[in-house]
């Protein structure tokens, strides 16, 4: 006999409010509908009435984790429209606070994903090193959360040294190779808990449409700083690791592996850093008539921002976000089919699930 | 309606890739007529083609939907839907004119679509047809338009 299990929207095994209604037959999920929506916020509607200032205030609330990557579409999406070219050394700061964000994203993730294992020494491990990356984002922009960094034609703050933070990129790459990698790659209890549970098949991911890690764990290789570069990626050597079994194991891989490369796109963005201005010093910024879209790989995926205007207007006519948990999320349903009741709370973790993007 | 038109078939995966990586910005998908660059997107005029034409094109070519940008109209001219698709780091879209509050559903042809289509219904009243839906974004009691379309967002 099938029963319904509902979780959420307010649940121990979830760290955020949505519904995850299971119809289970003894411990096994037949099946899942997802609901979401307990904290829309109604942000598309709230941006139209703010101005090409306080809108990058409002959107850089969109995520508490990826603040810096909304700001940053929406900025170049508004350079697109005024017609401003970020300068070189903008694009670096950009790239740099980009990878920092990722590495603060992953790292925060892999904590949370060790709390539901159940492997508690090790969310304290991941949370001390989140701190080290908090404070090199604080070092730079003077914030721990809202970095305010970004602003059309260029960042509000300069890193005036960047070389005098390579040494904090090195620790951080030691302290993960010496103990983060190592326990997620091959400890036992780690194995047991996330191989071969909540699979997404490769055609799956690609019939939902997925993207981020979500997507590359199931073998799809996409990533838009390889494939429409943006800020200064063009000029970075990385690679894009991509895993086959689509399984929690392979997204925990593929998040692990990006911590290297965020670490190897720091270092290079730090040290050719080049000289010169960090904005293109436009007083009066003047938008066209028209709509302009901007994407950008977030630590979870594909952000996309699309921005309309209207003529000598000082508030956008319409912004609409199209988050990367938005698209990830619906493949839950086929993660938790055939899974084990028990573990559809780290399934479900596995997308790195934000709720506050979702419920923008 | 001329399918050659919504299939941009010269791309190749793996050499759009390395081009676009080289060159920072993404090429213009090789049929000239219909496509125009602008903002950002490739666009496509769509007057002679449905939505579920270029939603089956799409698919066949191996695009990822994005998602669907809706936009109201002034005054009585209605909505603009966008869709938007990937082609390889490529960005595709797709602009369609309601006529009147209705559109059909790409739902069954691209399950993607599904989040966005229940959420555009949801914010701006606009119906997806053959398709059913369940609630989104709103909670009970609320009614379809609420967020965003102008007379009832006011």
């Amino acid at each position: 006999m099938s029963y319904k299990i509902p979780m959420g929207p307010y649940h121990p095994g979830l760290e955020e409010p949505y519904k995850l209604e299971m119809i289970c037959e003894g411990e096994t999920v037949q099946d899942a509908k997802l609901h979401i929506g307990f904290n829309f916020r109604g942000i598309e509607r709230l941006a139209e009435t703010r101005n090409y200032i306080q809108v990058i205030a409002l959107m850089e609330r969109v995520c508490g984790i990826c603040s810096n990557i909304h700001t940053l579409t929406l900025c170049q999406a508004m350079e697109q429209l005024t017609g401003l070219e970020p300068p070189p050394r903008a694009k670096y700061i950009r790239v740099a606070m980009a990878e920092l964000e990722r590495l603060h994203s992953h790292v925060l993730w892999a904590g949370i994903a060790s709390k539901l294992m159940g492997f508690k020494t090790m969310f304290m491990t991941c949370f001390a090193l989140r701190e080290k990356v908090m404070d090199v984002l604080q070092a730079i922009s003077g914030n721990r959360v809202n970095y305010a960094m970004n602003r059309i034609g260029g960042v509000n703050r300069d890193i005036e040294d960047p070389q005098a933070l390579v040494p904090m990129v090195d620790e951080l790459e030691r302290e993960m190779m010496r103990t983060i990698i190592p326990i997620f790659t091959t400890s036992a209890t780690a194995r047991s808990r996330c191989a071969g549970i909540g699979i997404l098949t490769h055609e799956k991911a690609v019939s939902c449409g997925v993207v981020g890690p979500t997507a590359r764990a199931s073998g799809v290789a996409q990533d838009l700083r390889r494939a429409a570069p943006y800020a200064a990626y063009a000029e970075m050597e990385f690679e894009t690791p991509v895993e086959q079994a689509g399984d929690v194991r392979a997204r925990l891989f593929v998040r692990a592996l990006e911590i290297m490369e965020s670490c190897r796109i720091l270092r290079q963005a730090l040290s050719k850093m080049p000289p010169g201005e960090i904005d293109a010093g436009e007083a009066k910024l003047v938008f066209t008539s028209g709509t302009a879209t901007s994407r950008v790989e977030a630590p979870r995926g594909e952000v996309m921002y699309s921005v309309s205007w209207k003529e000598n207007s000082r508030n956008p006519s319409r912004v609409h976000v199209r988050t990367p948990t938005y698209a990830n999320m619906p493949a839950i349903r086929w993660m938790v089919r055939g899974a084990r009741l028990a573990d559809t709370p780290l399934i479900q973790a596995s997308i790195d699930p934000c709720y506050s993007c979702t419920d923008r | 309606m001329n399918l050659s038109a919504v299939n941009p078939p010269a791309i190749e995966p793996s050499r759009a890739s390395a081009e676009t990586h080289a060159a920072g910005t993404p090429e213009k998908p090789q049929t000239a007529e219909p496509w125009t660059q602008r903002g950002g997107v490739y666009w496509m005029d769509c007057a002679k083609v449905t939505v579920r034409e270029t939603a089956r094109a799409m698919k066949d070519v191996g695009a990822r939907f994005v998602t669907i940008t809706a936009y109201q109209l002034p005054g009585n001219e209605g909505f603009r839907l966008e869709y938007h698709w990937d082609l390889d780091g490529r960005l595709l879209g797709f602009p369609f004119q309601l006529i009147g509050n209705s559109i059909e559903s790409i739902f069954d042809i691209c399950e993607a679509a599904d989040w966005i289509e229940r959420e555009v219904h949801e914010g701006f009243a606009i119906e997806f047809t053959g398709r059913e839906y369940e609630p989104l974004l709103l909670r009970e009691g609320e009614k379809p338009g609420v967020n965003l379309r102008e007379e009832m967002a006011r």
